[in-house]
């Protein structure tokens, strides 16, 4: 090995390099192909949330122009909820019109 | 920032304001990557001059930080918190164990070993 | 008793008698549990003790409509081959170099679903003629989470949840890829709930690569000729002041680096 020398082995490597199509880089220069060779992560960050789908709300506004009507069973349960509720005279109170008058206000107030 | 966000609304988990401006952080980095890994492969690369260097630099700075993908956060898809999320069920820890009690995740039951 | 499945049909319906559906050969005086369907050695040892005046027996058990069918039946008919093999354990393709070309796994949180699907992939496998090892048993994946109960100051008490996954390695030998294509559709097809399945595959081709896709580009390039000239392509004005621009560019970055 000590016939060569150093300059010839570097020329050796490089055309090493030459044959084998690889990066002759000697000094280690930064090239930056790090960033090159990464992946993009973009498409796996952006797929984290559920995307929106129909929903039966969706439904019912597609159909209702063909006269069509669509089940929306947990709407109705709650709407029959509601209905015994008020039945029993546990329902929400009714909403109120216009600013409360002075004598409910009073009312209101007292402690 | 509002000019990120979809035109017209796009998520089907938990809705929170949170939520909706972390996904829209995840579609700008998405939109933006190629380019900010091209500024930074001038930035490390030694070979070119280094007033571009420089110049790339500056312009990766200069990017809205909605593109940094740093600002990106994995949060709860029921309930929105930014903690304690599972990065396997994208759940919190308790939503997690909610699910998993009803047994609403595949697989998963209760361990004693 | 054999797990009931379609076949077993007209048994339960007292269509035809136990003897008949049950029994595939006569030759099984000896108790012994046949587990392999092997085709060759059966068939010549029930074909010997089968009295000469037995009729095609597995028309008999196909079309079991009327009570003189029973009758006519002889007692020590057996099962068509097919069906009975459905009852035996999947039959196999001998590799004749055994060059690996497709690798199977299948994943699955339940073991029962996944040793039946197995079970399908190999009998598929099997009438593609495609030589089918396994299904190796691989490790289990086992992963665990320990969440609260309840809010952080109660950090003492625990639970622990765990999720066990199951594999199955199938490997494909000497299968000519189309055919174990066609495989991979037909599972993919027929694809069971609850089971994930992941495949890699080999393929072999003669030296050379290059120069042949080299050739094949050529042969799709005159294919695509006519197609191209509906896309033609004019000289726009705009895009040569866009190169003049870019030379312009390419000047005043040399001249701001100094050439280097």
């Amino acid at each position: 090995m000590e016939i060569y020398g150093r300059h010839s082995t570097s020329r050796l490597a490089k055309v090493r390099c030459q044959v084998f199509s690889t990066t002759f880089n000697p000094e280690g220069i930064r090239t930056g192909n790090k960033i090159l060779r990464q992946r993009l992560k973009g498409p796996a960050l952006v797929s984290y949330y559920p995307r929106k789908m129909s929903t039966v709300q969706d439904m019912i506004k597609e159909f209702a122009p063909y006269e069509l009507v669509v089940d929306n069973e947990e709407g109705d349960d709650r709407l029959e909820h509601i209905v015994a509720l008020k039945q029993r005279g546990k329902g929400a109170p009714k909403k109120k019109k216009g600013p409360p008058s002075k004598h409910e206000q009073k009312g209101g107030k007292k402690r | 920032m509002s000019m990120f966000r979809a035109k017209k609304f796009d998520l089907g988990c938990f809705v929170n304001i949170k939520t909706i401006r972390d996904h829209s952080k995840r579609k700008a980095f998405e939109a933006f990557e190629t380019q900010r890994q091209a500024l930074r492969y001038c930035i490390r690369n030694q070979t070119l001059p280094a007033r571009t260097r420089a110049e790339a630099q500056l312009q990766l700075t200069q990017m809205h930080c909605y593109t940094r993908p740093t600002q990106i956060r994995n949060r709860c898809i029921l309930g929105g918190k930014g903690r304690g999320v599972l990065r396997d069920f994208k759940m919190t820890r308790f939503n997690f164990r909610m699910q998993a009690l009803e047994g609403n995740i595949p697989g998963v039951k209760k361990a004693s070993w | 008793m054999p797990p009931l499945i379609r076949p077993l049909r007209p048994l339960l319906q007292k269509r035809i008698p136990l003897a008949t559906a049950l029994r595939p050969s006569t030759s099984s005086a000896s108790g012994q549990i046949r587990t392999h369907a092997s085709v060759n050695h059966e068939s010549g040892a029930s074909a010997s003790s089968q009295p000469p005046s037995s009729t095609d027996t597995s028309t008999s058990t196909a079309t079991p409509s009327t009570n003189q069918a029973d009758a006519s039946a002889p007692t020590d008919a057996r099962m068509p081959r097919s069906l009975a093999a459905l009852y035996l354990k999947p039959l196999r393709r001998e590799a004749e170099y055994g060059v690996p070309s497709c690798d199977l796994q299948l994943r699955s949180y339940t073991l029962r679903n996944l040793e039946f699907f197995c079970d399908f992939a190999l009998r598929a496998a099997y009438y593609l003629g495609l030589p089918a090892y396994g299904p190796v048993p691989l490790p289990r994946m086992t992963e665990r989470w320990t969440v609260p109960r309840s809010t952080f100051i109660f950090k003492k008490s625990q639970e622990n949840f765990e999720r066990i996954t199951m594999r199955r390695l199938i490997q494909i030998r000497d299968g000519h890829p189309d055919t174990v294509q066609i495989w991979l559709a037909f599972l993919q097809k027929h694809a069971y709930y609850g089971i994930g399945m992941k495949a890699n595959v080999w393929e072999f081709s003669k030296l050379g690569v290059g120069k042949a896709m080299d050739e094949s580009v050529k042969e799709v390039e005159g294919l695509l000729k006519d197609k191209w000239a509906h896309l033609g392509k004019k000289k726009r004005p705009e895009e040569e002041t866009v190169e003049k621009i870019q030379e312009f560019l390419d000047k005043e970055r040399m001249r701001i680096s100094h050439g280097r």
